[in-house]
This record gives structure tokens, sequence and C-alpha cells, in this order.
């Protein structure tokens, strides 16, 4: 194996430094071509908004480079100063490179454990690196490997299971109590930058109408026109209110804007009719006593919040289980990596040893024809087999410990030279 | 033939307690070896009824029948919607009725020809209110879902985790729906039964009986769930609450021998 992963992520470097080294997609590009072309070698390399990693391999001996010039390569490509980039390096090599990668495809090494973008950022990766031409047998088998492992984690654990955006989690609670949207009015009540992304995340379940009150009729119209809606006059807040299947709120009003009062009566006129309340705003819009869990679901920010520490503390229950996921892909890429490199070697040795086995055994045999028994001829053969099967065990077992442990180059050549091999 | 209902029974039983742990420690082993469990359970349930061919006039007959056509209903619902925990609902009905219709086994009429053709019309009156004990079963079922999703959300629990269920909306047109069917299914049924009934000499007092009576009693909350939807506009948890007390009715009325059994199953 000869790998190394040189990289600075939001544990080694704050986003002051971060956006320094960062690489847009036509800069990554460049970057992995000449990373490839100068150190002639395997390249991929990772960018996202949390981290920057390079990923250069050789399938065959050969040394590579370490994270001093890496930092001096990242130097000159972003015209930083290599000493600003060297400390936020971190280099792993061999396994504990394909562990890295594992764990960073898994989203184990993510800033939020279980986000799914991760996976598909590896993926953007590896793909970039196929089209340009800078992948090669081993980053060719240890991204797809690391996918694998992905999958593996995602769909053996509950570590990629809910939403832990504000956002999402509210679509969630909506989506528990409503099965389809075509039928659905979706009312906005004031909306701040949550309250859009909020909206956003609503409009994709499709719903009938959008109607969005504000008590500026300005911003109505303008947040109406983003979402396609419709505005409505603060005034007929009430009547919106009766309409309204699924109600976001997120106004800057320091006093609720619906109180218990008044909501008693849209209760009534809406017959029985259920709905969900999304109150994103502080100070809350709605009181919390409007909640009766059986026409009115009233959900507040804190609710919304607890839910995604909800789901944070069982994604955590799940990395456990993930990390063992990833511990057995790693030795099972390493074992099948090992093989793979090996098999050559061990195909010629045993060729060897089969052709000096048949020189030593077949002369004796013809020696001793017609002195010995069917039976007797099989167990010398079967004696000959057996000593030849116990004098490979040893160096076809010493390469697969050696793979293992990271090396084996040595150990190949020595085998090569001892057994002329080639 | 040797198939008795313990031999469903305890497939269903294995098939609830594989789905009980694949709650605990989800895997694709578990659910599958509950799904095989629950398709033997039907398969020997199934083999019992074409063998035994019991009537929907007797207590275990039309406990046995319901519990065929529920078990049916969960693994159409398993298979189709992995996600969701249908085994959990409608497991333990299935065992409930499965375990009814075997106490009531010693005791019921049972020859075998309810459904010959000289009893077309008690025929179509047992496979009528049978078929309305479907909706009611099944509205129960949904009326359970409904109240703990409803809880869920009450207590505004994360809608992560836990068991998977519906949403209350599509929980509330499953029983809309399963109601609108029942009724009008009992409706007919009970019709065709009273019009019947003299034709077989029944007795004046067997029109007190507890299952007629049961029936009656089940045909008239039947209409009051329509009203109390249609008409007062009454919350669906409420609605659910009374399915629960409808489908206990449903079964004390399946339990109850039926006065005109010897004629009407002959």
């Amino acid at each position: 194996m000869n790998l190394v992963a040189v990289g600075a992520s939001f544990r080694t470097a704050d986003v002051s430094v971060r956006e320094r080294v960062a690489f847009t997609d036509d800069q990554r590009d460049a970057a992995a071509t000449e990373l490839a072309a100068r150190y002639g070698c395997e390249a991929v390399l990772l960018s996202t908004c949390n981290r920057v990693e390079l990923y250069l391999a050789r399938p065959t001996d050969g040394e590579l480079p370490d994270a001093e010039l890496l930092s001096e390569f990242l130097g000159q490509f972003h015209n930083v100063e290599p000493t600003t980039i060297r400390p936020i390096l971190v280099e792993r090599r061999d396994g504990d490179g394909i562990r890295h990668l594992f764990r960073v495809a898994a989203s184990l090494d993510s800033l939020i454990v279980g986000e799914g973008q991760i996976a598909a950022q590896v993926k953007g990766a590896f793909e970039a690196g196929l089209r340009l031409g800078t992948t090669g047998p081993l980053l060719n088998a240890l991204f797809q490997h690391a996918q694998q492992a992905a999958k593996r984690v995602r769909t053996e654990t509950g570590l990629s299971e809910g939403h832990v955006s504000v956002s999402s989690v509210a679509v969630d609670y909506v989506r528990q109590v409503f099965d389809h949207f075509n039928d659905k009015t979706v009312l906005v009540i004031g909306a701040g930058k949550m309250g859009r992304l909020t909206l956003k995340h609503l409009g994709e379940l499709h719903p009938r109408q959008v109607l969005v009150a504000n008590r500026s009729p300005e911003r109505a119209h303008e947040v109406a026109a983003e979402c396609d809606g419709k505005a409505v006059a603060w005034e007929y807040l009430d009547d919106a209110l009766v309409q309204a299947d699924i109600v976001l709120s997120a106004t800057g009003a320091p006093e609720p804007v619906v109180t218990r009062w008044t909501y008693t009566d849209v209760r009534h006129r809406k017959a029985g009719r259920t709905t969900v309340i999304l109150d994103i705003a502080v100070p809350r819009d709605f009181d919390p006593a409007i909640h009766d869990g059986e026409t009115t679901f009233v959900f507040n920010i804190d609710d919304l919040k607890n839910v995604r520490e909800q789901t944070l503390a069982r994604r955590r229950a799940h990395a456990e289980r993930a990390e063992q996921i990833v511990e057995e892909e790693c030795r099972r890429f390493i074992d099948d990596w090992g093989r793979r490199k090996n098999g050559q070697v061990i195909a010629l040795l045993t060729q060897e040893f089969e052709a000096r086995r048949r020189e030593v055994l077949e002369p004796l045999l013809s020696r001793l024809n017609g002195k010995l028994t069917e039976k007797d001829r099989r167990d010398i053969e079967g004696a000959f087999r057996l000593y030849q099967n116990k004098l490979l065990h040893g160096p076809i077992t010493a390469l697969g410990e050696a793979s293992r442990e990271g090396g084996g180059a040595g150990l190949l050549e020595a085998l090569r030279r001892l057994f002329r091999l080639d | 033939m040797g198939i008795t209902h313990v031999c469903f029974g305890l497939s269903y039983l294995i098939a609830l307690g594989l789905e009980l742990a694949q709650q605990a420690w989800p895997s694709r082993a578990l659910r599958v070896a509950g799904l095989v469990f629950g398709i033997a359970g039907l398969v020997t349930h199934t083999i019992f009824i074409v063998f035994h061919q019991p009537s929907p006039a007797s207590a275990y007959g039309s406990l046995l029948l319901l519990a065929w056509v529920i078990a049916v209903f969960y693994l159409y619902a398993s298979l189709h919607e992995r996600t969701r925990a249908w085994a959990l609902f409608g497991l333990p009905v299935v065992l409930i009725l499965v375990g009814l219709s075997a106490l009531s086994y010693g005791r019921s009429e049972n020859d075998g020809s309810w459904f010959a053709g000289e009893h077309f019309w008690g025929a179509v009156h047992g496979i009528l209110v049978l078929a309305a004990s479907v909706g009611i079963t099944v509205a129960f079922l949904a009326s359970v879902m409904y109240l703990v999703q409803s809880r869920r959300l009450r207590m505004k629990r994360s809608p992560v985790g836990g068991v998977r269920l519906l949403s209350l909306e599509r929980l509330e047109t499953m029983h809309r729906r399963a109601i609108n069917l029942a009724f009008p299914l009992l409706t007919v049924g009970l019709l065709l039964g009273a019009v019947r009934a003299p034709l077989t000499g029944a007795e004046a007092g067997a029109w007190t009986d507890a299952k007629i009576l049961g029936t009656v009693g089940l045909w008239l909350v039947a209409l009051l769930l329509l009203v109390l939807r249609y008409a007062a506009h009454l919350p669906p948890r409420r609605l659910a609450l009374l399915t629960v007390a409808a489908f206990g009715l449903m079964l004390v009325t399946l339990i109850a021998a039926h006065p005109f059994a010897a004629e009407g199953a002959r």
C-alpha cells in the first residue's frame, strides 16, 4: 500500500484559513491534474466547506509527497504562505489514510455526524478524478470501497436517520400529520430568514396554495411573489387561519400574534379540520395553549430544536456500530488490495514450488514403479503436496500480514529474489 | 388433517415476536423471518378453513374467517409498505381473533354446509355481516394507530425513531373508508337477516338474544360514527376512541351464539 492523505478540516483550522485553501470545481480539477503530473501519482482532491483533502497514491513503490511538500503546493496554488498552511495539515499514510477516507465518506468525521451531503461530495471528487484521468488502480479501488462502506453505514445503522435542520424537522412534523398536499393551504405569517428557508422546504411539498400575511402589505406581496403565493391583508388574518392547513409563523412581533382566545373562534370555524402550526418566531407568535393535540398541533422553535437534539443523540448512539463497520471495511479493503497486489507473486511462488515438487517426485515414482501399490503412490504424492503447502504457508501468511500493516514491498522484493520469480 | 388453531396461532405469535425484535434491533433477517412465519401462519390458516369450511353464523367460524381476512390485510400491507409497523398492530388482532375462535371451537355449530345452494340468502347475510366486521376491524386498526400517532404528536415526540406509522390524515382516511363501507354492508346484512329469520322458524325470544342485540348495537354505533363525523365534525381522535369501543362490542357479538345458527348453518 502506498497512499498518503493530507488535509485540513474544521478540526484543525477555522473557516478563515479553510476558505483560503478551498477549491472551486475548476480549481480542484486543475490542482488534481497538476498534482498527478508533478508527482507522477494518482490524485483525488476533496474540497468542501468543512475540509480540503488531497489523496495521493501509487500502486507500486516510490516516494509520495509529504505534508511539507503539499503545503508548498497548496501555497503556490492559492498564493498563501506555506507556513500558514503547514500547521493545519494532517498527514495520514496507508491504513490510517484509508480509515480516514472511509470515516469521511460515512460522515463520521463530519461537523454534524450523519449528514448526507459528504457522501455525494466524496463521490463527486472521485468522479472528477476519473474524468480527468488522475485516478489509477489504487484510488479507483479505494474510493469505490469508501462508497460501499458509507452505504453500509447508512443502511445498517441509524446514523443518517432524521433531519437536524430546524426547517427540515418542521417539514417532518407536517408529514406526520398530512399525507398529501395538493389540497392543502399554507399560510405564512411574517417571514424572516428562517421562515423563508422553512417555506422553501414546505414549497417542495407542492401545496395547493400559499397565503402570505404581513403587517406590511408590500412585504406580503414581496414574499408572495417569491413563493408563487397570494398576499392577504393583515386584517383578514383570522379568515386566512380558517383556510390554512399548515401555518408557518415567523414574525418579529414582541407579543403573541394569535392568542388562545382569538384562536377559539378560528377553531370553531374550521369545523374539526386538522391544522399544523409551525411557530418559529422568538418571541412566539402563537399562544402555546392553542396546541390541543387533537385538531391543532403547534410546534415552536424549542420543540423543533428538541427534535434536532434527539436526532443528534440518536445518531451518536449509532456511531459506535458505524465505527465498527468502517473498521471492518478498512480491513477488508487492505486484505483485498493485498491479495490483488500479492496475487501475482503468490501465483508465481506456487507455480515454482509445484514445478520443483514434480521435478523431485516424478523421477522417484518412476524409479519405484512396480514396487508400490496404488495406495502407497497416493500417500507419497499427498505427503509431498503437504510438504509443499507447509513451505508455502509461511511466506504467503507473512505477505498478508505485511500488507495489512501497510508494508510488504520489501518482503515482496525479497521473495522475488530468493525464489528467482522473475 | 393435523392442522389446528395452535399451528397457525403459534406461527402468528412467532411472527409478532420477530416483529417486536425487529423494532428493537432493526435487521433485514428478522423482518424476512417475521414475514415467513406470517405467511406460514396464513397458509396453515387457509388450509384449516378449506378443510373445515367454518360457518360465519358460528362464533368460531366468524372469528376465524375474520382473522384470516385481517391476516391477509396485514401481510399485504407489510409487503407493500415495508417501513411501517403493520405487523405490530395487525398481528395482535389476528391472535385475539384466533384465540377467541379456538375457545369457541367446541361449542359452535359446524356442519360445513353453510354456503350450500339451498341456504343462499343465509350465506349472503353471513358474508355481508362478516364483511362489515372486516370494515370495523380495519377501522379499529386505523383508530389504534391514529391514537398512538396523535399521542406522539401531542407529546411533541421526535418524528424519527420508534414505531413508524402512517400520517394522521392517511389513518383518518383509512378509518373513514372502512366505516363508510361497513355501515351499508351491515345494514343490508341485518335487513336480510331480519327478513329471513321468521322463515327459519325462530322463536319470539330469539330476537332479544345477545347476538341480535349486539349486532343491532353495532349498527347503531356505526351510524353514530357517521353522524358524528359528517354532521357533528367530531375530532378524529374521539371517533377513534368510539371505534375502539365498537370493536369491543363487535367481539362480544361475534362470540355470542347465533340464535338461528342451528337452522342457518345447516
